[in-house]
């Protein structure tokens, strides 16, 4: 049962075994598998219910449909956009679908560093198979591979850069190369596909237009979620109350923490909304003779790794990852204004974008709003992380050119530098990549509600659970105890299942 | 042109007052910070708003859609020109789908590009009387301003301009973009 609180209006009180607020790749995980295991479920989404139909593959239409703040939401100094999911299924329904595990130097870094001595490959290994298995993770054909990608691939083919191409979770696709916009064709595994309608089948109760107002956990036991229904505008059409022994918090790194702060929940040891990561991104776009059309085809399907070793440093690093960006997009992102912009918006279809995500150690912090009011995202990138985005730069625009750009286009504010063919490439590194000085973005916020084992220094334990309020858990990348350097989508499911799990195996702790 | 720094409160600068005390002042600074950050709006289409009020008056309008004519340069670049584009009726029904609370100041943003060449700049020319090299140096002022409310209004501008033309279907084939490719019945 999907029920748009929107479009039914009034007051609602429900009770439940468990309520999970949010549904995208952790909640919607953990709703599934608590429905299954028997438990009554109520889910809570801010967002709205969308199907294939309602993809349009037009950038003007579908990004404030997918997207936080109607894809508005950034830094406090608006240096790093932020793109976030706001819709049943989340961030999947937007993501484009590299699958990896969390890397084993990472965990052994949180086994090490963190207090999380059970997270093992072996222990975790049940619940990376279960989410795999469901969203059908699979290897990337070569013929799968477009042009954007094979230029990436040549170009560090040439530079003798480690690569690959990755895994995903795509049935039947037809290549139309719309993931970032939802996928039209239910070709894209998303939880809008695969893990909802698991839990609406075995009687989750599921609600849209559901905004949590308050979590309210007197004596440090679960009570109950009080909130309201929201229409498309923004408009409140009602309250609901959720009576509940287990809430499973999953509404992602800058809302699950705003909803802690302003419930005043799991904050004995001053770490909620604290530790934030971005793995921020920035856009190198290269500039061809031929026509590229890179955004034809699966947007990523080749991944360079040459500039990040987890194995002998697991606290930093950089990936380079080849990205479409829509015309609308491309021109926002595109510094400068007037006929040198509109020139280059006039080769777009010649443009191959190179990103590099760094593997971030600078720490930030969200800020609760009022109820009415956004969260405030803190986060201000320091010279090391700057320096190595610098060098990220400089090695996509070597590939970019190894594979045969004309130019390159770096996005320095106000007005981006364009480097010719045999230029000198180290003016990036020259210039720098001071904070705010880039077009930067980031669609993995993480780590503002971290797992680890001490309660002074995380706001959850090694399942999930707050320290400080019983049946109160958190799953979502809010959890990630550091940076993961890697795409998260596969390790914030493993999270959800392995939450929902340790709820099922437990649950007589929770009833008495 | 040089740049006249306002001044309020005896001798202090507005670039020098701390950003939470500008926000107590004026509020602006809020939504033009979020409005800069636009890469993804609600439906630009080429259809005006219909049955509600204008969110721009007739006033504002023009001197947004000199911005955006100079934003997008399309007189020098064979484009089509912004005014047989439906670029300022998507933007219009744009900001009347946001947030009021994000756009609330945007009229005043507008008219403070208007006669900032006079009010900062030291220019006596309005943005509108001006020619258009004229206007693109007025742009780059703000574009390049110490003043972080100048930049900010020049973002928040900017951003519109761009994303309310290039979502323009007769501007996709000028750029290269063939434009989605959907199966019968989806995405209707």
């Amino acid at each position: 049962m999907i029920v748009s609180l929107s479009e039914r209006g009034g007051d609602l009180a429900l009770t439940a075994d468990v309520c999970v607020i949010g549904s995208g790749a952790g909640g919607a995980v953990a709703a599934a598998e608590l429905a299954e295991g028997g438990r009554s479920v109520v889910v809570l989404e801010q967002g709205p219910h969308w199907a294939a139909r309602d993809f349009s593959q037009r950038e003007d239409e579908m990004l404030p449909k997918l997207f936080e703040e109607g894809g508005m939401r950034q830094t406090l100094d608006g240096a790093v956009q932020i793109l976030q999911g706001r819709n049943v299924g989340g961030s999947t329904v937007h993501n484009l679908c590299y699958c990896f595990r969390t890397p084993d130097a990472i965990l052994r870094m949180w086994r090490e560093e963190h207090g999380l001595e059970e997270l093992t490959p072996e222990a975790l290994e049940p619940s990376f198979a279960r989410v795999e298995k469901e969203l059908g993770v699979v290897q990337i054909r070569e013929d799968e591979v477009n042009e954007l990608n094979r230029i990436a691939r040549r170009g560090a083919e040439k530079l003798g850069y480690s690569g690959f191409v990755t895994k995903h979770n795509r049935k039947g696709c037809v290549q139309s190369g719309y993931c970032l916009l939802g996928c039209s064709y239910d070709a894209k595994q998303s939880m809008l596909i695969t893990y909802v309608p698991r839990a609406d089948a075995a009687g989750a109760r599921i609600y849209t237009g559901a905004r949590v107002a308050r979590i309210e956990a007197p004596g440090g036991r679960m009570k109950r979620v009080v909130g309201h229904a929201i229409g498309p505008d923004g408009s409140l059409r009602g309250s609901f109350e959720v009576k509940a022994n287990v809430v499973v918090l999953a509404a992602g790194a800058v809302n699950s923490p705003d909803l802690l702060l302003r419930s005043g929940l799991a904050n004995g040891g001053g770490q909620v909304g604290e530790n934030l990561h971005l793995h921020p991104s920035v856009i190198a776009t290269g500039i061809f003779d031929e026509e590229v059309h890179g955004y034809r085809g699966i947007p990523q399907s080749y991944y360079i790794d040459e500039f990040i070793d987890l194995e002998s440093d697991p606290h930093s690093g950089a990936i380079l990852m080849p990205i479409i960006e829509f015309p609308g997009m491309a021109a926002a992102t595109t510094p400068g204004f007037g006929r040198a912009h509109s020139a280059l918006m006039r080769d777009y279809g010649k443009t191959a974008g190179l990103l590099v995500l760094l593997h971030d150690q600078t720490s930030g912090r969200v800020r609760s709003g009022d109820s009415l009011s956004k969260p405030s995202i803190e986060y201000e990138l320091e010279e090391r992380d700057a320096q190595q985005i610098a060098e990220g730069l400089l090695h996509c625009a070597e590939v970019l050119f190894a594979a045969g750009a004309r130019q390159v286009l770096i996005p320095y504010k106000p007005e981006p530098l364009m480097l010719e063919r045999g230029d000198d490439i180290t003016e990036i590194t020259r210039r720098g990549a001071r904070h705010g000085q880039l077009v930067t973005a980031s669609t993995h916020p993480q780590s503002t509600c971290r797992m680890g084992g001490d309660p002074g220094s995380s706001v959850v334990g090694p399942f999930g659970e707050c320290h400080d309020v019983e049946g109160l858990f958190v799953a979502d990348m809010s959890v990630f105890p550091t940076s993961l350097g890697a795409p998260p989508q596969i390790t914030t499911a493993m999270f959800g299942d392995r939450t929902a799990h340790h709820i099922l195996e437990n649950w007589k702790r929770f009833t008495t | 042109m040089s740049e006249v720094e306002p001044r309020i409160r005896g001798q202090q600068a507005w670039h020098r007052l701390t950003r939470r005390a500008f926000l107590r002042s004026t509020g602006l600074a809020t939504s033009l910070t979020a409005l800069s950050g636009l890469s993804a709006v609600p439906a630009l289409t080429s259809e005006g708003a219909s049955g509600s009020a204008p969110f721009l008056s007739e006033d504002d309008t023009e001197v947004l859609t000199q911005i955006v004519e100079r934003m997008v340069a399309s007189d020098a670049s064979g484009a089509p020109p912004v005014r047989e584009t439906g670029a300022i009726a998507a933007i219009e029904r744009l900001l009347q789908q946001l947030d009021p609370s994000l756009t609330q100041d945007l009229p005043l943003a507008i008219r403070l590009f208007d006669w900032g060449p006079i009010v900062f700049d030291f220019t006596f020319t309005r943005f509108v009387n001006m020619d258009a090299e004229a206007q693109d140096e007025s742009i780059r002022c703000w574009m390049s301003s110490r003043i972080s409310l100048r930049r900010e209004a020049y973002a928040a501008l900017r951003n519109l301009a761009l994303l309310g033309y290039y979502s323009q279907d007769e501007v996709w084939p000028g750029i290269g973009y063939r434009g989605p490719l959907l199966k019968e019945g989806v995405g209707s």
